[in-house]
């Protein structure tokens, strides 16, 4: 499954990138055109694994998501 | 030409940021984290390595603390106009730049922002910070101080204001222009929220780029506009550091930047810091025997950054700096846009010759500068 933790900010998506990566994670920055009618251009981070474990990871480094694409 | 005015703009490029900045218009020219395509990409994670050094360098936490602007002048603007509202109050020292004197005069006509100036004491750190406190008052928000004089070179007790600050629920910003990259600066060690960088001088960047270094938010923005990211709301992102970095940002510059740090990491700060101290007292010492007027004592690497201001008796600062310049040599004279300094040190009305040396000056063009003093007096 492919997941997109949608960031505000590209800073934001590499950084979580990142930080994913030091925990363990297959994480790859894209950008996010899949949720244009609500945000608009921006960028993501593509996560394979336990997609709640990253989003933890991500909130208590203060990663602010803005949404999560499951696909 | 010896260049050295090294405290208004590093003369000396080296070769690495040239190449970096060349490199960066030939082969990576596009606009980062706006566009969708490999080459947007690649220059987003460009400009984040270089967020991650200049991180590192200054103890800052995390990379989305990093901000790029145009220069430290804008960035001082960005943090007063950031975090000051009607009625707040802020204190200065008396060796503040024009960079943070006028944005405040701005807002205290503007804004009704109340500031008020600290003494400085060349000799007694301990005195400048009772100073800094007897003015806290129960509206003071800020306190914002330069790293180092500009004039003077005086370095500020930033690690003992840091604390104050913290104590009484301030926030410490420091104009970090003439101390990043010479004189150790920690934001953490220090209590420093807001830290702004002048990349041109200490970091041998180039022109056009300056830092931000924000560990706490900015809530009033100077300029709004597009980001590359969260494209559909139609509000500025809460986020550093995309809330002040609207519109296309100094690609080349920033490179550059990050290319002045490698730099300046494979010397070691202390190592430049010590050359340079080294070539301001050679030149202090000459200028004692010279009898010429002199503001601060013998320069040292715990007390100053490296320059050297003086005057010679009977002639003009300008005077001075002309002769020097027609005879192959750049110094600064005049008041160096730092007037409330001249007012400290007494020399409002004729400004001081300024010397301020890099790494790339030598001790053979601190004996040409003073062979030439010699000369005309």
């Amino acid at each position: 499954m492919k997941n997109i933790i949608v960031t505000g900010t590209v800073t934001y998506a590499i950084r979580g990138r990142d930080i994913l990566r030091k925990n363990g994670f297959k994480a790859t920055v894209e950008r996010n055109s899949s949720g244009l009618g609500r945000h608009g251009c921006g960028y993501g981070i593509v996560v394979i694994g336990d997609i709640d474990n990253a989003l933890e990871i991500l909130k208590m480094n203060s990663i602010k998501i803005i949404d999560v694409n499951k696909k | 030409m010896i260049y050295l005015d090294n405290a208004a703009t590093g003369g000396r490029k080296p070769d690495s940021v040239k190449k970096a900045v060349n490199d960066t218009l030939s082969r990576l020219c596009a606009n980062p984290g706006h566009s969708g395509h490999r080459l947007s990409e690649t220059a987003a994670e460009a400009v984040f390595d270089v967020r991650s050094k200049i991180k590192k360098m200054v103890g800052a936490t995390s990379e989305t603390e990093v901000c790029f602007t145009q220069n430290c002048t804008h960035a001082i603007n960005v943090v007063l106009s950031g975090v000051l509202n009607s009625r707040d109050h802020v204190i200065i020292s008396s060796l503040e730049h024009n960079a943070v004197l006028r944005p405040l005069n701005y807002l205290k006509l503007r804004n009704n922002v109340e500031f008020d100036v600290a003494e400085v004491y060349d000799t007694d750190d301990e005195l400048t910070v009772r100073r800094i406190e007897k003015l806290i008052n129960k509206n003071t928000k800020l306190v914002l101080l330069t790293a180092a004089s500009n004039v003077t070179g005086k370095r500020l007790p930033l690690r003992s204001v840091g604390e104050l600050c913290r104590r009484n629920g301030i926030m410490f910003a420091v104009d970090g222009a003439q101390g990043v990259g010479v004189l150790p600066l920690d934001m953490n060690v220090m209590n420093i929220d807001y830290l702004c960088i002048a990349p041109h001088k200490g970091l041998y960047a180039p022109m056009g780029v300056g830092v931000l270094v924000a560990r706490k938010n900015i809530d009033n923005i100077l300029i709004s506009g597009g980001t590359g990211s969260d494209s559909a709301n139609p509000y500025q992102p809460e986020e550093l550091p995309e809330r002040i970095e609207s519109g296309t940002v100094n690609l080349p510059g920033i490179i550059g930047c990050g290319a002045g740090i490698d730099f300046v990491n494979s010397l070691g700060c202390e190592k430049i810091y010590k050359h340079e101290i080294d070539l301001c007292k050679e030149l202090y010492r000459e200028l004692v025997k010279m009898g010429a007027e002199l503001y601060s004592c013998a320069p040292d690497m715990y007390r100053y950054a490296p320059l050297v201001s003086f005057n010679l008796k009977g002639y003009g600062s300008d005077e001075v700096g002309n002769y020097l310049s027609k005879q192959g040599i750049a110094v600064r004279s005049g008041l160096h846009c730092a007037p409330l300094a001249h007012k400290s040190i007494g020399t409002l009305d004729r400004g001081t010759v300024r010397v301020s040396p890099s790494v790339y000056n030598s001790e053979n063009d601190i004996k040409k500068l003073i062979f030439l003093i010699k000369r005309l007096i």
